[in-house]
């Protein structure tokens, strides 16, 4: 089920401020600090089964607020592997942590943990002067004799079945086998499969001998029930319990009864497995920042608060940084609103490159938006060759996602908005539905397309995944009707593409035909007052083929298999003239010359030209090729490799419209690329019409909330 | 805008239906003048809301008592001057520490050792009293609107006539004047009351207020203005003195007194501001539920 690898690191959304070794016995112990301000919170490692980008859910959001320091556990993450089972004790592990707070010069910190199996508790009682106050997520701290485990874990058995896998032999001859059963135990929430792989791959970073080193079963493992009582007894600072029903690692009665021994608040979280954390990140967040602040309660400030009556109509736009297409049809479609409610305030969040977009038409971009984690730039450092595997992208957004759900949902807290528009903002679909009680505002979801497809070499392991996230979403909207009080498909019915959502789902049209309402598409430009080529400098007797990748650095290597291929078009073409447009990621100069070609790196109103010209050469994203497809030019378009929207959801729709050459990048050789624009440049198109009203029809959708 | 009132309102209006009943209730003497105080649920810590001028009695508190009390003990009584308590004609009656150490009869008479103290307009000076003073006995302090001489500015309007002199006009606040009082004290009760609630669709808060305002008469609230009052540099002393958590709640809108009074009331207690965009003097009646929040959240964070 599971393919177990490590994996490369995804981006973060926040790294470390400053970050270290701390050495004890000559072993080290890496940590890492984000942020600034009091009180520091301190994550310390749990078993060293996974390391300290367990808190990748936690330390974004508390470092925007306050200093945070986190470390790896000996044995795992950047922290030495020891071979001295000592190392590995509980109070050792205490002991680092009151190093790593020596070395980040912090003085007292709350301290808050997963699956503590005694460090924390040896900490504070310890050490009361550095704990001003604890958090246990899951405590596996045992006040009553355990039971005995099913299988003895020193034994040969002849079984690998089940929990008969958590033993030293099989450990040994089989560890990514323990691992896979170990995380998926821990995650007993359906749709689960980013937080195991996360899991699994930490628990590959390290191996059977490093944690046999101190494990011979968890009674070996955690402190024993005697000592748990004693030093809960001893523990002065406050205290929070939080633990899930579904928790399948540490039952109810143990964490309840660590909790009364500690005389500690108890949050259940009913339904949760054993990493809420990781799983239910918003929840958790919240509870740990409202335990911090009732520790130590922020300055009284002057807070204000508005009669309903006296309110100005506000709405806040969230738009995708994610193409910026998106920039262009959401001012459209704000423009259309305007119209309808001339007393509407829109503040956008919002990051590059969409800021770009706004800020060049006075758009109020809400100061927040500085505190967005940069989502184009992780989609662009998860691209490779004219490839880019959309969907895996997005799943290893999941920190960064989640980092911006919790800026917007900061900021929804202290100020009113009537209506929320989130165009394909992800984290703000996603995470509402899973905290429904968040939602304070009507709110309008916007797409261009509908389901996540699998690539088809990504076997059966992608076809699995893209349908339990798909069944996810229609679980998500099935339960919560209330939630998205419009879905807007920018586009028509026919756009949709005809696949299913995966076995045993529903088709995707018939579904979206039920789920939303159709605007038509969005261009952001009217195409008939476009396109004239004298002021735009080009002669009628040119034929002007211009060549773009839009604003990010993917496209490079498609920028230079078309230069390639202008020797030979050339041939064929003589009138032809070739603009190649760098875009503000590509240096033209790196890029290869040929006489009579030209380079550039920006061209100011692309769009004009592209309405204007014989023939275009793109990539396989929407807004671009939609363009062209409205201004009826003719175009070669290369879907990147692996992005599912392009190959199958663009090209559906372009089919439609009967609009542009698909060309294949790994098979278009220079020759062929010459050939097809010979074919292509000039030639008179029978594109259906794209319609010019769809930012009004979207805005009178919108507009009905308001 | 005329506000004035478009009903016939006597003083005889029986009193509505309440949410919630006291549990107990009785009278506290002090030289003769009998408080009446009343007690409502349970819960740490108590609340104790103060009287505010004596132009209104406990009444003015009904949005607040159902509610607080289903999580607290709630302590309020009448001022001396309204509702059942006594009406002393003498000013010497009204000075601010009476109704402080009628405060603390009531808290002994009950058995509150201890209360978080909430006091609205006039209930601010008392307040701050009891929180300066009786340090051992207010857990903390939360004001609405609070009356405050220590800092800010008056209202320009209400800079212009005095209380004592008689003048021809009788247009707006030419009406808060012994003169008129005594001439038409129904006349200035509307007027006053409208500029309470500046907040449009207030008319229910405005029969209410006017009603409450009818129980008392010219008499006894020349009184309470020729009671001792506290000064500019008293009022600062005491909040000094303050140690315990301060709210203050202030409507921008408020027309009876300036919000920046409330912003230096909160400064030199070193309490918070919440500032009430497009609220009057009184948004506990006006705005319950954002006031009623406000007291709950505070009652949280000090307890």
């Amino acid at each position: 089920m599971i393919v177990a690898s490590p994996a490369r690191e995804q981006t973060r959304a926040r790294y470390p401020d400053e970050e270290g070794f701390v050495e004890r016995d000559g072993m080290r112990i890496f940590w890492e600090r984000y942020g600034e301000g009091e009180p520091t919170i301190l994550f310390p490692p749990t078993w060293e089964l996974v390391h300290s980008r367990c808190w990748k859910m936690q330390i974004p959001y508390f470092a925007r607020h306050t200093r945070v320091v986190a470390f790896d556990p000996p044995g795992n993450g950047r922290s030495d592997r020891p071979r001295d089972a000592a190392a590995y004790e509980r109070s050792q592990v205490a002991e680092y942590a009151v190093a790593v707070l020596d070395a980040a010069r912090v003085e007292r910190a709350i301290v808050v943990s997963w699956c503590d199996m005694g460090d924390s508790l040896i900490l504070a009682a310890e050490h009361p002067e550095r704990v001003s106050g604890l958090v246990f997520i899951a405590p596996s701290l045992p006040t009553r004799e355990r039971e005995v485990a099913e299988f003895p874990f020193d034994e040969e058995l002849d079984t690998d079945e089940g929990w008969a896998k958590e033993n030293r032999h099989y450990w040994l001859r089989d560890w990514p086998g323990y691992v896979e059963f170990f995380i998926s135990q821990m995650f007993t929430e359906p749709h689960s499969t980013k937080q195991i792989e996360d899991c699994v791959g930490w628990g590959l970073e390290t191996d059977a001998e490093t944690l046999l080193l101190s494990f011979c079963g968890w009674d070996t493992k955690e402190l024993d029930p005697e000592t748990t009582v004693e030093l809960c007894g001893r523990v002065r600072c406050p205290a929070l319990v939080i633990h899930g029903t579904a928790d399948e690692l540490v039952e109810h009665e143990r964490a309840r009864g660590f909790a009364s021994e500690l005389g500690g608040a108890y949050v259940s979280l009913e339904g949760s497995g054993h990493g809420p954390h990781a799983r239910d990140p918003v929840k958790i967040n919240t509870l740990v920042r409202e335990f911090t602040e009732s520790l130590a309660p922020p300055e009284p400030k002057e807070r204000r608060w508005t009669r309903a009556l006296n309110r100005r109509k506000r709405a806040l736009y969230i738009s995708s940084p994610i193409g910026l297409g998106h920039a262009q049809r959401d001012a459209a479609i704000a423009d259309e609103l305007r119209k309808l409610h001339p007393d509407l305030e829109i503040d956008w969040l919002a990051q590059h490159p969409v800021t770009a977009v706004l800020e060049a038409r006075g758009e109020r971009i809400h100061p927040a938006s500085a505190h967005l984690a940069n989502e184009s730039g992780h989609i662009e450092s998860e691209s490779a060759e004219h490839d880019l595997h959309c969907f895996q992208a997005i799943r290893r957004m999941d920190e960064i996602l989640l980092a911006n759900f919790m800026v917007f949902d900061d900021l929804v807290r202290e100020e009113q908005y009537d209506l929320w528009i989130g165009d394909e903002a992800w984290e703000l679909d996603y995470y509402l539905h899973e905290n429904p009680e968040l939602k304070r505002a009507a709110y309008v979801w916007l797409t261009d397309f509908v389901g996540w497809l699998p690539m088809p070499d990504g076997g059966e392991r992608e076809a699995f995944l893209t349908s339990d996230y798909n069944a996810e979403m229609i679980e998500h909207i099935a339960r919560f009707p209330r939630l998205r009080d419009r879905a807007v498909f920018v586009g028509n019915r026919e756009d949709v593409v005809p696949d299913s959502f995966g076995a045993e789902l529903p088709l995707i049209r018939d579904w979206t035909e039920q789920h939303f309402d159709f605007a038509g598409y969005v261009t952001g430009f009217d195409p008939t007052q476009l396109g004239d080529r004298a002021e735009l400098g080009y002669g009628d007797e040119e034929r002007v083929c211009i060549v773009t990748v839009g604003g990010s650095g993917v496209g490079e290597h498609l920028l230079r298999r078309v230069i390639e291929s202008f020797p030979a078009a050339k041939e064929r073409v003589p009138e032809l003239r070739m603009i190649v447009v760098a875009g503000p990621r590509i240096d033209p100069a790196s890029l290869p010359q040929h006489e009579g070609l030209e380079l550039r790196a920006y061209v100011h109103d692309l769009y004009r030209h592209l309405a204007a010209c014989d023939l275009a050469v793109v990539q396989g994203g929407l807004t671009t090729s939609m363009e062209l497809t409205a201004s009826r030019r003719p175009f070669l378009y290369f879907p990147l490799r692996h992005h599912f929207e392009q190959n199958f959801h663009v090209r559906h729709r372009l089919g439609r419209y009967g609009a542009g050459r698909a060309m294949d990048f790994e098979t278009a050789t220079p020759e062929l690329i010459a050939e097809a624009i010979a074919q292509e440049i000039g030639r008179e198109v029978d594109y259906r019409p794209v319609e010019r009203d769809g930012a009004a029809r979207a805005a009178a959708l919108i507009g009905e909330l308001l | 805008m005329d506000r004035r009132m478009a009903v016939e309102l006597t003083a005889a209006a029986p009193e509505q239906t309440r949410a919630r009943y006291p549990d107990n209730s009785g009278y506290i003497e002090r030289d003769g003048v009998r408080v009446y105080y009343e007690v409502y649920g349970s819960g740490e810590p108590t609340v104790l809301l103060l009287p505010t001028w004596s132009l209104f009695h406990s009444r003015h508190w009904k949005m607040q008592i159902p509610y607080l009390a289903r999580h607290h003990r709630v302590v309020t009584f009448d001022g001396r001057g309204n509702g059942r308590s006594d009406r002393p004609r003498e000013a010497a009656a009204y000075g601010e520490r009476e109704f402080a150490a009628d405060a603390l009869a009531v808290m002994d008479a009950t058995e509150t050792e201890r209360a978080v103290v909430v006091g609205f307009s006039a209930g601010g000076e008392r307040g701050l009293l009891l929180a300066a003073e009786h340090p051992e006995r207010v857990d903390g302090a939360a004001f609405i609107g609070p009356a405050f001489a220590g800092g800010g500015t008056p209202l320009p309007e209400r800079t212009v006539f005095d209380f004592d002199t008689e003048y021809e006009t009788h247009e707006g606040w030419a009406k808060h004047n012994r003169a008129y009082w005594l001439r038409d004290y129904r006349d200035w009760v509307e007027f006053f009351v409208s500029t309470i609630f500046t907040e449009p669709h207030s008319t229910k808060p405005i029969e209410d207020g006017v009603g409450w305002a009818l129980e008392t008469d010219a008499e006894t609230l020349i009184a309470t203005m020729d009671a001792p009052a506290l000064t500019p540099e008293e009022s600062q002393g005491l909040c000094r003195r303050v140690r315990c958590p301060v709210l203050v709640i202030f409507g921008e809108q408020d027309a009876i007194t300036s919000v920046s009074r409330g912003a230096a009331f909160a400064e030199q207690t070193g309490g918070e501001l919440v500032v009430l965009e497009g609220s009057g003097h009184a948004p506990h009646i006006r705005d319950p539920v954002k006031v009623n929040l406000l007291i709950r959240e505070f009652l949280e964070s000090v307890a």
